[in-house]
């Protein structure tokens, strides 16, 4: 569904990608793992148009994404929810979905998308009227993860959704993701919580230095001694 | 007394509401602090004094035309003037100081132009100006024919902006436009309507005033502070705001024009203006 073939991103002579080559089957949840400034979000920004590429092609669905605005996307079938979560936050949480039914492709479904996000987050419901910069980090994700799926999107593509929440918080949003997971949904997901993306996700790339040094399948890569030392953490490595 | 003044003060007022609401959408939507806004305000009312007595067209049919020329001539301003301007400044905010630079030179372009075309004469016409009265007091009819169409357009674009799908895309821009694209909006396609049709406000706004309001090619400037004053008054981008504060500020005209002085109305207004920049810098109506 997705192909990315030799990105390099670059700012100025800081390389942030170098020549990354993955793709995304129909179907599957694949995650990106590395550390902090491994370049994790340089490849998301650059499949989702917000930065440029130096160098390579990114395809989806046999179609060339070189030049595509990122407005473009969504219609496309591509919903981003980017680090930081890119809400509306001085608009209610009802405003937030409406506009993420904002596509000609979500217009027609808006309603009954509408009740499978409150379904799926049902708090969403609960404060449909509150303004959305006013919730806590766990919830406004909830609304950028809920305003993604209300543009019945193809594929999802998820940055850091667990960045800078509560260990309690992270873990209902992986609950959440797991149930969309469940629909058949195609997922990207950048991480950094490697744990709890290995047992969500079917396949991994691990990232490093913004070169691609590992991937495999994420039941594999959960039992890859050398995966466990570096992304896992040897000492509770055993238990998962 | 204070019925005349509640009444005529609202009827200024709807006029201010009306032109502030173009600058809002300029400044609110398409980011562009437009100071030749009262260049084209006063563009128009020219325009519907030349069809009045140059044609003997009626200045309501006359408005009916102008308003759709205005939002060409100001879609026509963005694309050529504008976009290069927004396309240089990216994500920074170099496109304000840009925008005000290439704006304060478009208002003494149009001003030029409006002094050879029409002269620096006062000008008005003679339009249904008889007494009505309302409630007591009497009011010009043409005035509160302007003031009747600061109410329908005012209230109609205070409904569209709250009510509708195209509405709350109007405002998910003015909000937070960077999270715009995310939902597949194309902020330069909304910038370019709310710019147009901020110009076009201020043409059915500049119209309004000539039918009954004497005024020369120099005005301009007043018309743009006064509107820049209620904009902030009533928050940027916010059309509820800008209504209300249009009347409020027409209304304390009034007053202190009746019961002080004519002459301390300009100061009366930019006293007003002070006590909300220094105490609500998000306007009165602005949230946090």
């Amino acid at each position: 569904m997705l192909e990315v073939e030799g990105l390099t991103v670059a700012y100025g002579k800081h390389v942030a990608l170098n020549d990354v080559s993955l793709s995304v089957g129909q179907g599957e949840m694949v995650a990106i793992l590395g550390a902090n400034g491994a370049g994790k979000s340089s490849l998301l920004g650059a499949i989702s148009a917000r930065v440029a590429a130096r160098a390579g092609q990114i395809t989806y669905r046999g179609r060339a994404l070189a030049g595509v605005p990122q407005h473009r996307l969504v219609e496309m079938g591509i919903a981003i929810v980017p680090e930081g979560r890119g809400i509306f936050p001085a608009m209610s949480v009802a405003e937030n979905l409406a506009l993420g039914a904002f596509p000609d492709r979500a217009r027609g479904d808006a309603a009954a998308q509408r009740m499978e996000v409150f379904d799926l987050f049902p708090k969403l419901a609960e404060r449909r009227d509150q303004i959305a910069g006013t919730m806590s980090g766990g919830e406004q994700q909830m609304v950028a993860i809920g305003r993604a799926l209300m543009s019945a999107p193809d594929l999802l593509l998820l940055d850091e959704p667990s960045l800078g929440l509560a260990p309690v918080v992270t873990q209902g949003v992986f609950c959440a993701l797991e149930r969309i997971r469940a629909t058949g949904l195609t997922v990207l997901i950048v991480e950094q919580n490697a744990r709890a993306t290995l047992a969500l996700a079917d396949r991994a790339y691990l990232i490093e230095a913004g070169r691609i040094i590992g991937s495999g399948r994420a039941e594999e890569l959960r039992n890859d001694p050398a995966v466990v030392r570096a992304f896992l953490g040897g000492a509770s490595a055993g238990t998962s | 007394m204070i019925m005349t003044t509640l009444i005529l003060g609202l009827v200024l007022g709807g006029t201010y509401a009306l032109l502030a609401l173009g600058l809002t959408l300029q400044y609110g939507i398409a980011r562009i602090m437009n100071l030749a806004y009262g260049e084209l305000t006063l563009a128009a009312a020219f325009v519907l004094v030349a069809l009045f007595s140059g044609l003997g067209l009626s200045p309501l049919a006359a408005i009916v035309l102008i308003a759709p020329a205005g939002y060409g001539v100001g879609w026509l301003l963005y694309t050529v003037m504008m976009r290069p301007l927004v396309r240089r400044s990216g994500a920074s905010g170099r496109l304000e100081v840009d925008s005000i630079l290439a704006t304060f030179g478009l208002l003494f372009v149009v001003q030029g132009v409006l002094l050879v075309i029409f002269g620096a004469n006062l000008t008005s016409i003679s339009y249904l100006d008889r007494g009505v009265s309302v409630l007591g007091v009497s009011v010009a009819l043409n005035r509160l024919i302007a003031f009747g169409i600061c109410v329908v357009v005012g209230g109609g674009l205070a409904l569209a902006m709250t009510r509708t799908r195209w509405g709350l895309t109007m405002r998910a821009v003015a909000l937070t436009p960077g999270s715009a694209p995310l939902v597949g909006i194309d902020v330069n396609r909304v910038a370019r309507q709310g710019f147009a049709l901020g110009t076009a406000l201020a043409a059915t706004g500049g119209a309004s005033i000539a039918m009954y309001q004497t005024f020369s090619a120099t005005d301009g400037v007043i018309f743009t502070m006064k509107a820049l004053i209620i904009v902030i008054m009533g928050g940027v981008g916010n059309v509820t705001g800008a209504l209300i504060a249009g009347l409020a500020l027409g209304l304390v005209e009034t007053f202190v024009a009746t019961a002080i002085d004519p002459g301390l109305t300009l100061a009366a207004t930019f006293a007003i203006f002070l006590v909300v920049l220094l105490w609500r810098p998000q306007g009165l109506f602005g949230r946090g």
